[in-house]
């Protein structure tokens, strides 16, 4: 047999992704030149950026099992040490959290290997094929799911996803969390859902609840936080909801919908932590309530995070919009099953959808509208170090706006010319499938209809109002705000009242204690046997040789019945 | 015969080095440090010459005296004991080289080699063996070794730890010891392959099982399985750095697993009910170790609850009986002798630094101390089984057998308690080198330099572990291994062919 079919294969799906992962690594090269400029030890850094690119390309390509797990767990040991580029308290905790969930969920994955192996008594992905119609079979895709669910970011496993945005360099969690890991999670669970696994009905309602339960909790998760980076990292868990869901659904168009999501999702999560990032490089924090008027001191990193914010809340005629679009008629089509659960998954769907573009309102509000911090700082004041700083911020390093601006043009003409291009090019070659639209959406001509509907709107603006309004400054109750620095108004409060409702404010506080976190659970029941085997180890002699009588004893029982 | 000479000298070049620094080591400052290293040198080079006699010339027997089989004693060379001498004599080597160094903080350097070489004459005196009752004198000369050097710093705790040890371990040692006399008056031989075909003419009795359970108490204790492995965490910490890395790295397996194998598989026979027993008893070491490695905040006691976890992967391994079983609970006894030397060496590296074993007082050593902090890193991500670095090889062996064999379950803890490995490193990793740098440790130096090039070279082997695997090599050293074991009591007719 020829060598490099059975260690490694080029189809379209694989070609395709391996694309995308080479541009984004450039692109997060160019930015991290100018983020990372003042950090120790960037040859490291750098060298594992590379190190990160090649052991992505190398499991985007491993058509053996076991290769492909090499490349992959090298991956997660990857990710550990970039996070702890941060050299923060906070940052190796992260880094240590986010390392046990995906190098958990590897060794689940070997177990599903060598599952796989005894089904089919082969480790090479291209031949295998098996039905689920045993509980081994299904144990087996659980194990290897639960690997690709920990990659991305999918519920259950996703608590290391928003730790890791908020204490991870930016560039790194733009870079990995945000992109790499959702393209590898996602077609390697395409690769098992679709090529080695034939998928059972059951199953698809398994990932579709998984994936709508992902949409909804994760962005209502993602409402009430209080700092840039880490909500933003609850959007990326949220977006794999409809991922999962996507694929979920089983039929080519959701699959479809699915695939071209995580391409979509990849590239404004992307564009919007690298915007995140140059805020944060300016500003020196990502707490939102200390953030504000941006959009006129950044405006180039603002148009892209608002273009990146569009397309993620599903808005046409952005990018995330046309591929949620073909996750609904996915959803739709599942109809024809004969089960009514499907209102329920696209509800989810939209209701997500909605709830996404109100946090991205509370964000831009509080990032970029809203009133700068200590604008006017009192005259007798000694400024210190971060006011100091706010006097002098500009907009960011070209090769930090470079990146951001590619990405946002890649949002609009991955949605304006959604068939054409990435459609065409990369998703259906990398199904194979002949898809039929259930609908009828012309992007381009919505496109136009929406333009125009704009330039009609900004004409009626400007001709009713431009004789009457007046600006003045922010005030309530004739005190203006920007002179009394307490007064401010974040944007953040009014999302609080949200925690105050009645069947959410018990789930939030619970989420708050962590009771949703896999990871804390987990340490429960870790250190609770660990109390209980450590009250035995009380270092008396005589008890431990008892124990080995004892153990005798039950030998002699067992061998000399 | 000429080329069976070689076996004895792993014996004979031991003590004689013992004897030397026993001598003269105390009048002349840096001669310890010169024989010690030399010494492992040369038993390291021999053993590695074995692997290619092995390989070329099959299984070699030495007449001890001249006696013939079955009446003398006989020191037999095959493809196991290769296995287990190049195992021995290569953390042996390093761990010498480190001594250098690190032993500087103690006083009596000479007493410490003398004990050391003793020690490894044990070692290298029980893997060779081809007579039970030599066997058993060989494993008490390691023991009482051992005994002393974990009472080597002579501290309060340590005395306890090797008082502790000392007791259950003699314990250990009487139980092998009236299994060695149960089956001596029941096969009226003491020779193993002699022993073999006895046991074969007469088949199983009731005695043989007594004996069986015996040994399994016996070097269960020796390999520290639960539940006879209370002593471990008490003394592999308590001992200085070097030795806890030879006690956790391959005292545990040539007195307890090795012995173990040996005689189950080649000299009783294993049948499915001991089988079961040696995946039971691994599988709850296993767990068990893990369960109470992950609380602790003691550096060396960490690493000692590990090594009680991975010895349960080994007999797991071992146990399921399978080839694929065999040689994936073999390598990973390799694996473990190199990543938990390793991880020894390393928290010695911390303590010689810092003065401390508490993980909570550390934090952000890996900027003062690089070489220390990455190979701490690089053995952890092999304990923990990370591709590609060789703990990851052995595990998914394992775990392939364990599923290959229908045993799912065992399989299934087999991945929890790898989970479980991964999160306690990362603790280790976490407080003791990431994170903020303490104040205190701004003053903190990278160790000397034999230290350094020890946990250099281990790491690297831990990096390339993973090539063992690769069919040349896998074809002259682990697959000679298992295939000992898995010819079980044909042993005997090969070592009587070797004699002629």
């Amino acid at each position: 047999m020829n060598l490099t079919t059975q260690f490694f294969k080029f189809d379209n799906l694989s070609i395709f992704v391996a694309i995308f992962v080479g541009i984004f690594f450039l692109l997060i090269t160019i930015y991290s030149v100018g983020f990372m400029r003042q950090k120790k030890n960037l040859i490291y850094y750098y060298s594992f950026l590379i190190l990160t690119l090649l052991s992505s390309l190398g499991a985007v390509f491993s058509n053996n099992l076991i290769l492909f797990m090499i490349f992959w767990g090298f991956l997660g040991l990857l990710l550990y040490l970039l996070i702890e580029f941060s050299q923060t308290e906070n940052a190796s905790y992260t880094a240590k959290k986010a390392f046990i969930i995906i190098g958990g969920t590897d060794a689940l994955m070997l177990l599903g290997l060598a599952l796989v192996w005894r089904l089919t008594g082969s480790l090479q992905m291209d031949e295998i094929s098996i039905s689920l119609n045993t509980k081994v079979a299904v144990l087996a895709y659980i194990c290897l799911a639960a690997g690709a669910f920990a990659k991305a970011g999918a519920m259950p496993f996703h608590t290391w996803v928003p730790d890791t945005a908020q204490d991870a360099p930016t560039p790194v969690t733009a870079f990995l969390p945000a992109s790499l890991d959702k393209l590898l999670g996602i077609y390697f669970l395409v690769r098992i859902s679709l090529y080695m696994f034939k998928m059972s009905p059951a199953l698809n309602t398994v990932l579709m609840m998984i994936g709508s339960f992902t949409i909804v909790a994760a962005v209502m998760m993602a409402l009430i936080q209080h700092d840039l980076k880490r909500l933003l990292g609850y959007h990326a868990v949220s977006q794999v909801g409809y991922m999962v869901l996507g694929i979920g659904t089983g039929n080519p168009i959701g699959i479809a919908g699915g695939l071209f999501h995580m391409l979509n999702n990849t590239i404004y999560k992307s564009c919007l932590f690298l915007s995140g990032g140059a805020v944060e490089k300016e500003a020196g924090t990502t707490n939102l309530e200390k953030l504000g008027g941006f959009g006129k001191i950044m405006p180039i990193t603002f148009t892209s995070f608002l273009i990146a914010s569009l397309a993620i809340s599903g808005i046409p005629p952005f990018n995330g919009f046309a591929s949620k679009w073909m996750i609904y008629q996915g959803i739709i089509k599942t109809a024809g099953n004969g089960s009514h659960l499907w209102i329920i998954w696209l509800i989810a769907a939209m209701f997500g959808s909605a709830l996404t573009l109100a946090s991205f309102m509370k964000l831009i509000h509080a990032v970029f509208l809203g009133q700068p911090v200590n604008k006017q700082p009192l005259s007798n004041k000694i400024l210190t170090k971060a006011e100091a700083m706010i006097n002098k911020r500009r907009e960011t390093s070209p090769t930090m706006w470079i990146p951001q601006v590619f990405l946002a043009g890649l949002c609009v003409i991955f949605g304006v010319f959604a068939y054409r291009i990435p459609l065409k090019m990369f998703i259906f070659p990398s199904l194979g499938e002949k898809i039929e639209f259930l609908g009828i959406w012309n992007a381009s001509l919505a496109t136009i209809l929406i333009i125009v509907g704009i330039a009609v709107g900004i004409i009626i603006y400007l001709l009713g109002t431009i004789t009457k309004a007046r600006e003045t400054e922010a005030f309530i109750g004739g005190e203006i705000l920007e002179k009394q620095p307490n007064m401010r108004i974040s944007g953040t409060e009014f999302y609080n009242t949200i925690k105050e409702i009645t069947p959410l404010d018990a789930i939030y506080r619970l989420a708050e204690r962590k009771v949703f976190d896999i990871y804390y659970l987990g340490s429960i029941i870790t250190f609770g046997f660990n109390k209980i085997l450590s009250y035995l180890h009380n270092g008396i002699l005589p008890t431990y040789l008892s124990w080995c009588l004892l153990g005798m004893i039950i030998l002699f029982y067992i061998l000399l019945r | 015969m000429a080329m069976s000479n070689i076996i004895p000298l792993f014996v004979a070049i031991s003590l004689l080095g013992a004897f030397i620094i026993s001598i003269i080591g105390k009048r002349l400052k840096w001669l310890p440090d010169l024989i010690g290293s030399l010494t492992t040198l040369i038993l390291l080079v021999l053993s590695l010459i074995t692997v290619r006699i092995v390989a070329t010339q099959g299984i070699l027997v030495y007449n001890v005296g001249s006696w013939k089989l079955p009446i003398g004693i006989v020191l037999v060379l095959d493809g196991l004991t290769v296995f287990m001498l190049v195992t021995v004599n290569l953390i042996a080597f390093f761990v010498s080289i480190y001594s250098i160094n690190y032993m500087e903080r103690f006083t009596s350097k000479w007493k410490f080699y003398t004990l050391f070489l003793l020690m490894m004459a044990g070692m290298n005196g029980v893997v060779v063996t081809g007579d039970m009752f030599n066997l058993f004198v060989f494993l008490e000369i390691a023991s009482v070794a051992s005994y002393a050097l974990v009472a080597f710093g002579t501290e309060r705790h340590e005395l306890e730890a090797a008082f502790k040890y000392t007791v259950m371990s003699t314990v250990g040692t009487l139980f092998i010891l009236l299994g060695i006399v149960f089956l001596y008056s029941y096969t009226s031989t003491l020779n193993m392959a002699d022993m073999a075909n006895v046991l074969a003419q007469k088949g199983m009795s009731n005695i043989v099982v007594m004996v069986s359970i015996l040994f399994i108490v016996g070097f269960g204790l020796k390999a520290a399985l639960v539940p006879f492995h209370a002593w471990l965490p008490d003394a592999h910490p308590s001992a200085p750095a070097p030795i806890s890395a030879m006690l956790s790295g391959v005292l545990i397996k040539s007195l307890g697993i090795y012995t173990l194998c040996r005689v189950f598989y080649n000299v009783i026979g294993i049948n499915s009910s001991l089988s079961l027993v040696l995946m039971v008893l691994g599988t709850l070491s296993m767990v068990i170790g893990v369960f109470l490695a992950i609380g602790q905040w003691d550096f060396k006691r960490l690493l000692a609850y590990h090594s009680i976890s991975q010895i349960g992967y080994v007999i797991l391994g071992i146990g399921l009986g399978t080839p694929l079983g065999i040689i994936g609970g073999l390598f990973h006894l390799f694996n473990h002798s190199v990543f938990k030397a390793l991880l020894f060496l390393n928290s010695g590296a911390v303590e010689y630094a810092t003065g401390t074993r508490d993980l909570q007082k550390m934090g952000g050593l890996m900027t003062k101390m690089p070489i220390t902090g990455t190979t701490t890193l690089i053995a952890s991500m092999s304990i923990a089984g990370i591709p590609p670095f060789n703990g990851f090889w052995s595990k998914l062996i394992i775990i392939i057998a364990a599923v290959q064999a229908n045993r799912l379950g065992y399989a299934f803890w087999a991945v929890l308690a790898s989970i479980l490995t991964l999160a306690s490193f990362m603790k280790v990793m976490k407080y003791a080198f990431f994170g903020e740098l303490r104040n205190k440790w701004s003053e903190v130096m990278e160790v000397p330099f034999f230290m350094k090039i020890a946990m250099v070279i281990l790491a690297l082997i831990c990096v390339v572990g993973g090539v063992l695997f690769i069919s040349n090599i896998n074809e002259i050293f682990l697959k000679p291994a298992s295939d000992v074991l898995l010819e079980g009591t044909k042993y005997a007719d090969i070592v009587f062919k070797g004699i002629q």
